[in-house]
């Protein structure tokens, strides 16, 4: 186990940039998330990290070692692909072994039939960490049968099984749970995070999916057009978004942005209503004020600062109701997140009163970085909610 | 015509050509396999299995057979082995990679016949071009070479017409021809494996290009494989038209190349001996029809990994 | 050996046709492959331009030198040795027409060629679409028929089918040459596979405008079919221009008959030592049509050849 440097990696395929000057450091034995729209060069940096993709510039370094130029095979990582990639004609067994084989036997030790006769042992000892390893996933059951008399799920299984088998010093997983049903998935989240504590390996972990960043990781890159944008544990990158496509992309339903601007006191505003607090140091001019739904409240009656919508869509998740309102304004639209049993009776159409909750509000500058807020100094504007 | 019956309108010549064109054929064959029927007679007599007694003991037949299998058990494996390496080959260069593609699938275009009588002027003992650049090499380090040695001494062979020689000239031929056909087939078969599956392998640790060839190609190359051998295996028994250019007369020095299509031509048209060339026929047929099933079975049993 | 995708990944970072040990040995056992398979080519375009001197003595390069030599057959007709001189190139080429009715072979070998691939298509279509898309009692039966027939190779039944040909005195016919080819199950099997991949609420349609099925085949079928009837016409005209088995049992003497390889094949079979060139030189005529097609749509004829491999 031993901590991964990724050093100014820069990738372009032909004229197109992916990458661009991307810093990475892992920390040992943490999982880690890399996470962002399609298209984002999440996948690409991994299977640089893995070898599989030589970087147009930059290094990477694994525990002390500088890994550049040195092949895939020899920088002892597992990988789980998207599409399990088992070889399809060996048995589960098999495929597990598979890794063991290539590099704890010599040539002739894994030659057909010859082999298991002159390394009689070796050969058990490998089906024995094989039959381990399954016992760990449950799929001791499966070791005989091919991948294509598999569900998605025991492949998914194997893969793992086969990624596990030997001591890598990191797991690196591409979108592994892209192929399994919905229900499947979120039940995979947890087993794999249970994995990753009795592992104790690093996993660097990449998806599209916000929700498997935020559910399994310990810490979790936010990545667009070949840039980190942010890299924190998902408490952070959720709560204190530094980019206004963080803030975005982090979160469902996504963010309630609305328009603004700083006045010359250093309050944000949208229209009629100000924040109490100060964007310190920022010039003056358009804002975006970012408010998740679980910032805002309904309220019954018209308070002083509080906003009006109509009621276009109910979206009960059970426990949570979420209230698609659209703004008086006819541009915007804003999701407030209330309870069944505060707000069942709102029907559509109707009118529904809304306030922020205090200091939660998030205000992004023109070129979309967080401003930083204070308290005000001194209240020159009344105070609201 | 109504909807009702169209069906028939439909299917109706294709079956009645497939059931006099290729099935009726095959009765006949096997009727006349048991008489010593020849054109132009009344009549035939019923020999009962003399015909097929006579293919399976007589030494010509013998000859037939060894022909045969001698040239179907070198042109199979030669032709698949030279298709796969060529097409591995090519896939992994990086460039000029379509013009040998073009290049290496040219003889199954050409007409066979042509060729083959290219070839004997290419091999000619005096005046072929074959003989003349290896004489050229005397005198050089080749000569090292026992067989080389020898050839600058007493002359190169007479590649078809010594019987040390004809019957794997003519193999060599076959194989000229041929594996083109067959590195086109791996080529399509190459495209179609996952990419993944060799990530995966780097990844497992296999380090050689061997390794990754038998970890990942080999297997996955498994049902083109099987294709290939059974289409080269038909082929290769169906060979006739270099046999027949070089040989009008007798299937080569001592019968060394007298194949079974060739047995079959020259038994049943030029000698008019019906029986014999049914009896040929069948069993050549059912040679054919076994591999084909074979194959069949080989694909839906072992190499479909689904 | 068969990883592209590292290698080229490697190597995109480095400037491009560095020099590489592994590269260059693939290219030079490619090229000697090369050699080897284009020596028979080489050897019958040279020989067709070149004189019987030059042939015998293995001189004169790929060309030839073009010097002007004795036409010993026009000498021995007794015309005076200055009108007999010739240029090789020429001489081979006038002689491969004049020897042989050659144009004819070749009229001979599109007309077989053509009405085997037209009346494939006529009897294979009709078929293939009734089993693919029309629902008959027995129609599991005839695909059955289908996938049997599969299994015969044509040429190892020709004995038989020469006698049937011979008692209805069909030998020495175009219809000799042409009719043991109409059917061919493999046709209708691909055609079959085809239309399946057809939807079925594309001939839905065509019948509520009322079409009937036939017209549903002619208009709808067959053209959605057209990728898949190219790639089956090159397969069938390549086997057929270059069959010489079949040709050379059931066509014997009539040279009005004779489809190319037949006459290349009397040709040789006449052949004296001054006879090299202008053999070659039909040699070259009766390849060249299909290798410059192949050459011009090389993917459709890879496609097309490799076809058999659906089976």
């Amino acid at each position: 186990m031993s901590a991964i440097q990724m050093r100014s990696i820069e990738k372009s395929f032909g004229e197109t940039p992916v990458l661009r000057n991307v810093d990475l450091s892992i920390r040992a034995g943490e999982f880690l998330t890399l996470v962002g729209p399609s298209g984002c060069g999440k996948s690409t940096l991994l299977r640089i990290l893995a070898g599989l993709e030589a970087p147009s510039a930059g290094s990477v370094v694994i525990g002390d070692r500088t890994v550049n130029g040195v092949r895939a095979a020899n920088r002892n990582l597992a990988m789980v692909f998207q599409s399990y990639a088992l070889y399809p004609h060996l048995t589960i067994a098999e495929n597990m072994k598979t890794p063991l084989r290539l590099r704890d036997l010599s040539f002739t030790e894994r030659l057909p039939f010859a082999g298991p006769l002159i390394a009689r042992d070796k050969h058990r000892k490998l089906q024995e960490q094989v039959e381990e390893t399954a016992k760990v996933l449950r799929i001791e059951g499966l070791l005989n049968r091919k991948p294509g008399q598999l569900s998605g799920g025991q492949r998914q299984r194997a893969a793992l099984g086969r990624a596990m088998v030997r001591k890598p010093v990191a797991f690196l997983m591409d979108e592994p749970l892209s192929n399994l049903d919905a229900a499947l998935r979120i039940h995979m989240r947890s087993e794999l995070a249970e994995l990753h504590r009795s592992l104790r390996t690093t996993f660097v972990y990449v998806t599209h999916d916000q929700a498997e960043a935020l559910t399994m990781s310990d810490r979790m890159a936010v990545m667009m057009d070949g840039d980190i944008l942010q890299l924190g544990s998902p408490e952070d990158v959720y709560n204190n978004p530094q980019d206004i496509r963080v803030a975005e992309f982090v979160g469902a339903p996504k963010i309630n942005l609305l328009p603004g601007e700083v006045d010359e006191a250093g309050h944000a505003r949208c229209g009629e209503v100000a924040l109490s607090r100060v964007a310190a140091g920022a010039a003056s001019g358009e804002v975006r004020i970012g408010l998740r739904p679980e910032h805002l409240a309904v309220v019954e009656r018209d308070e002083p600062g509080a906003l009006t919508g109509r009621l276009v869509h109910r979206e009960n998740l059970g426990a949570d109701l979420y209230l698609h309102l659209a703004m008086a304004d006819g541009k915007h639209r804003m999701v407030v997140r209330t309870g069944v049993h505060e707000s069942g009776h709102i029907a559509v159409g109707d009118d529904v009163t809304f306030v922020r909750k205090r200091g939660e509000a998030m205000v992004f500058g023109r070129d979309g970085k967080r401003l930083s807020l204070s308290e005000a100094p001194r209240t020159s504007i009344p105070e609201v909610a | 015509m109504t909807r009702g019956s169209a069906h028939w309108w439909f299917v109706g010549p294709a079956l009645f050509l497939m059931i006099v064109i290729l099935l009726m054929p095959i009765g006949i064959a096997g009727v006349l396999s048991f008489t010593n029927y020849s054109l132009g007679n009344a009549g035939a007599d019923w020999v009962g299995l003399d015909n097929y007694e006579k293919i399976f003991t007589r030494s010509t037949y013998e000859k037939m057979f060894g022909a045969t299998f001698r040239y179907v058990f070198v042109v199979v494996p030669l032709s698949v082995g030279l298709g796969l390496g060529a097409a591995l080959l090519i896939n992994s260069t990086k460039r000029f990679g379509d013009l040998y593609k073009t290049i290496y699938f040219l003889p199954v275009m050409a007409a066979l016949i042509a060729m083959a009588i290219v070839w004997e002027f290419a091999l000619h003992p005096t005046v072929g071009i074959v003989n003349s650049t290896l004489e050229r090499g005397c005198g050089s380090v080749l000569e090292t070479w026992s067989w080389y040695a020898h050839g600058c001494e007493r002359g190169f062979p007479l590649w078809l017409t010594d019987r040390d020689y004809a019957i794997w000239t003519v193999a060599f031929i076959g194989i000229w021809q041929g594996f083109g056909f067959n590195m086109v087939l791996y080529l399509a078969g190459l495209t179609s494996v996952p990419r993944e599956l060799y990530h995966a392998a780097e990844m497992d640790g296999a380090r050689t290009a061997w390794d990754r060839f038998r970890l990942v190609t080999w297997p996955m190359l498994g049902p083109t494989t099987v294709f290939v051998v059974t289409i080269s295996v038909i082929r290769s028994f169906q060979v006739f038209d270099t046999v027949e250019a070089f040989y009008p007369q007798g299937g080569g020095p001592s019968k060394s190349v007298y194949v079974m299509m060739f047995a079959i031509y020259e038994k049943a048209i030029q000698q008019n001996l019906m029986g014999i060339g049914a009896a040929i026929t069948v069993v050549f047929l059912a040679f054919v029809m076994f591999l084909t099933l074979i194959q069949r079975w080989l694909i839906e049993r072992r190499v479909h990994y689904t | 050996m068969t990883d592209l995708s590292l290698s080229s990944a490697g190597a995109s970072s480095l400037p491009a046709y560095r020099f590489s040990v592994g590269e260059t040995i693939k290219h030079v056992v490619l090229i000697l492959g090369a050699l080897i398979v284009l020596l028979p080519f080489y050897v019958m375009l040279s020989y067709s331009f070149k004189s019987p001197a030059e042939i015998m003595q293995n001189t004169g390069g790929f060309f030839g030198l073009q010097e002007a030599f004795r036409d010993d057959y026009c000498v021995k007709l007794g015309k005076d040795v200055a009108d007999c001189m010739v240029t090789p190139v020429i001489y081979n080429y006038t002689t491969a027409f004049q020897k042989a009715p050659l144009l004819r072979y070749l009229l001979n070998g599109a007309i077989v060629t053509a009405s085997i691939f037209f009346i494939q298509v006529l009897v294979a279509l009709p078929c293939a679409y009734a089993l693919a898309k029309l629902r008959f009692w027995g129609r599991e039966a005839v695909f059955g028929l289908v996938l049997f027939c599969l299994l015969i190779p044509v040429h190892a039944i020709a004995l038989p089918l020469y006698i049937m040909l011979a008692k209805l005195g069909l030998t020495n016919t175009y219809a000799a040459l042409v009719i043991p080819w109409t059917i061919s199950v493999f046709g209708i099997f691909l055609m079959r596979q085809f239309f399946m991949t057809v939807p079925d609420d594309l001939i839905d349609a065509a019948r509520m405008d009322g079409m009937s099925e036939f017209s549903i085949i002619w208009n709808v079928m067959l053209p959605t079919a057209v990728p898949a009837l190219l790639a089956f016409a090159i397969f069938s005209v390549v086997a057929h221009w270059n069959d010489y088995f079949w040709p050379r049992i059931v066509i014997t003497g009539d040279r009005d008959l004779f489809t190319p390889p037949l006459g290349l094949r009397e040709f040789k079979g006449d052949a004296d030592g001054d006879n090299f060139g202008p053999m070659m030189a039909t040699a070259t005529i009766i390849v060249a049509p299909l290798i410059v097609a192949f050459l011009i749509a090389q993917k459709r004829f890879i496609e097309g050849i490799t076809l058999s491999g659906m089976k």
